[in-house]
């Protein structure tokens, strides 16, 4: 006699509305990305037809998408620089109970929760050539004796000042992250360290790092994950110039300003590549599981 | 050496207060200072003479802006909150299979879902557009809400599949000798300790949804749907606004996820690290 195993439907029946969503509005999109960027799609100027690697030789032609490469370069390894330092003193910081930490907690968590567009309105109340804080500070101080502009004149200075907006909002994750980690090595592992002598700086350099380094490569990884999408800092603080492009922004020009949706599609696969090969790189490099 | 520990730390926190505090600060000053008082030179470090005429003139009144800014507050609402409900019901369901049952594909299913996680943005931003106007949902709620959903879906379904892993396995077998079914095992005990779980997604995920700007940017067309973050952004756009009243526009956007923040940052906490892929 055979006993036929009845299927159990549960599971399937709770994850059915799931699946239904990410297949429609993730995996559908995802895969019109990557089809239709060999096809020629110009709502303006139909029909649409497959023209190979048309889309591709034309956005790598374009001297603005090539300016867009380059200023997200300059994005990314500031943005991922500045998290990482920051999000690892600020993790240290909070490394050990004081009183107030919970509080400390509390608001560096803030700039995270806040949109980008508002962040854009805040640190123009920095950046501003007229009215920001930063040239009031700096003439106050007389290191400077006019109002500079650093938004959309300069190239590196718009990009460092719209980055550091970026940095303001994603530091709190990594150094959530680093924290979790951090609070997982074994207090002996400190104490012998202690015993050898190596305390402070050396502590740090010898002990601590080599053992966050899992938590440094998860952080990283949403880092360069944050600083390639980088879009409604430079919208709102640098919307109406191109110096400071960068690729997402320029993503959205080709398609809904040239309404060239075909080169936007191309232009999103690249991007999407190019994610998912830096982040497994560096956290390849990066993430070596620690043994205690 | 104590004290050389103690100045770190001194230093530390004194930096992270500076740093995170002074630009939501500095907004909050200019938002109750006169357009020209913000062009004093140098800056005025408080409002002068503290008035709340920007404030009276975004959400006071039947000028076009106080329409404006009062509508997309309303809209912001309802699409974070049913965009939070949403996420979160199909989420947990979810995650109560991926987390506490044995099932073929169920390591395929979760990996599909969250290598979703790794697509930027804008992959499916120009599709989204497109699969929305093919339904007839561009500038409606429902079209936002759904695209909010499946963006949140699978790092919500990853934080509440971690968390329900994590619970000991124990309470379904004794819960199941005395008789009771799975969807009874979930609603009566499961559920009850996910709760922590279920704040943190249902914050996260409001606060994401509260900080979207580039999909309701390409999918809501009008004032009927734009959520807060447009309306600040258009308001920047057009340059005969000054930044007086756009930082009391900011003020007012800033005002609901920093509240959120505040009040709940452990369940935040807690939830960012559940919800980070090792």
């Amino acid at each position: 006699m055979i006993v036929k195993k009845k299927v159990d439907f549960l599971p399937y029946i709770l994850i059915s509305p799931l699946i239904v969503f990410i297949v429609l509005l993730a995996l559908t999109p995802a895969a019109f990305t990557a089809v239709l960027a060999f096809f020629r799609v110009q709502p303006l100027n139909p029909p649409s037809k497959f023209s190979g690697l048309e889309n591709f030789r034309d956005i790598l032609q374009n001297q603005e998408v090539i300016a867009s490469l380059g200023n997200t370069f300059f994005y990314i390894v500031i943005g991922v620089t500045l998290t990482t330092a920051l999000g690892i003193f600020f993790a240290v910081t909070l490394h050990r109970g004081f009183r107030g930490r919970s509080i400390l907690i509390a608001i560096l968590i803030l700039p995270w929760a806040l949109p980008g567009v508002v962040e854009g309105i805040l640190w123009t109340g920095i950046w501003d050539a007229n009215t920001g804080v930063l040239n009031s500070v700096l003439k106050s101080l007389n290191i400077i004796s006019e109002y500079q502009v650093f938004l959309g004149q300069n190239k590196l200075v718009t990009i460092l000042a719209i980055e550091i907006v970026q940095v303001w909002q994603i530091t709190p994750l990594s150094t959530i992250l680093i924290l979790a980690v951090l609070q997982n090595i074994p207090d002996d592992i400190y104490e012998a360290a202690l015993i050898d002598g190596s305390g402070g700086l050396k502590a740090f350099r010898y002990v601590t790092l080599p053992l966050i380094r899992p938590g440094i490569a998860i952080a990283m990884v949403q880092s360069i994950i944050a600083t390639l999408n980088i879009f409604d800092q430079p919208y709102i603080l640098n919307g109406a110039s191109t110096t400071a492009n960068s690729l997402a922004m320029q993503t959205y020009a080709v398609s809904f300003q040239n309404l060239n949706f075909g080169q936007g599609y191309a232009l999103s696969l690249l991007i999407t590549i190019f994610t998912l090969f830096v982040s497994l790189f560096v956290a390849k490099i990066v993430y070596k599981k620690v043994e205690y | 050496m104590k004290t050389k520990k103690k100045s770190f730390r001194r230093f530390g926190v004194s930096f992270i207060l500076f740093w995170s505090l002074i630009p939501i600060y500095w907004v909050i000053n200019t938002s109750f200072q006169t357009d020209a008082q913000i062009s004093d030179v140098p800056s005025n470090l408080f409002p002068p003479t503290p008035n709340l005429d920007n404030f009276r003139a975004l959400l006071v009144g039947d000028g076009e802006l106080a329409h404006l800014v009062r509508r997309s507050t309303i809209n912001s609402f309802i699409e974070c909150i049913s965009a939070s409900v949403l996420t979160v019901l199909l989420a947990t369901l979810a995650a109560y299979a991926f987390g506490r049952m044995e099932f073929k594909g169920r390591k395929f299913f979760l990996f599909v879902v969250v290598m979703t996680m790794a697509f930027p943005t804008y992959t499916t931003l120009i599709p989204m557009y497109r699969i929305m106007a093919f339904a007839g949902l561009v500038n409606t709620y429902t079209g936002i809400v759904l695209c909010y959903v499946s963006g949140f879906l699978p790092l919500a379904t990853w934080i509440l599949f971690t968390y329900m892993q994590s619970l000991p396995s124990a309470i379904e077998e004794a819960a199941s000798v005395d008789g009771a079914s799975r969807m009874q095992i979930f609603r009566l005990i499961v559920l009850p300790l996910t709760i922590p779980a279920i704040a943190s997604t249902a914050v996260i995920t409001f606060l994401f949804g509260w900080a979207q700007f580039i999909f309701p940017l390409v999918l809501a067309s009008d004032e009927s749907t734009q959520p807060l973050t447009v309306i600040v952004a258009a308001m920047q756009g057009r340059h005969v606004v000054p930044y007086s009243l756009l930082s009391a526009a900011g003020v007012i956007a800033l005002s609901v996820p920093a509240v959120i923040a505040l009040l709940t940052n452990r369940f935040i906490v807690s939830g960012l690290i559940n919800g980070s892929v090792k």
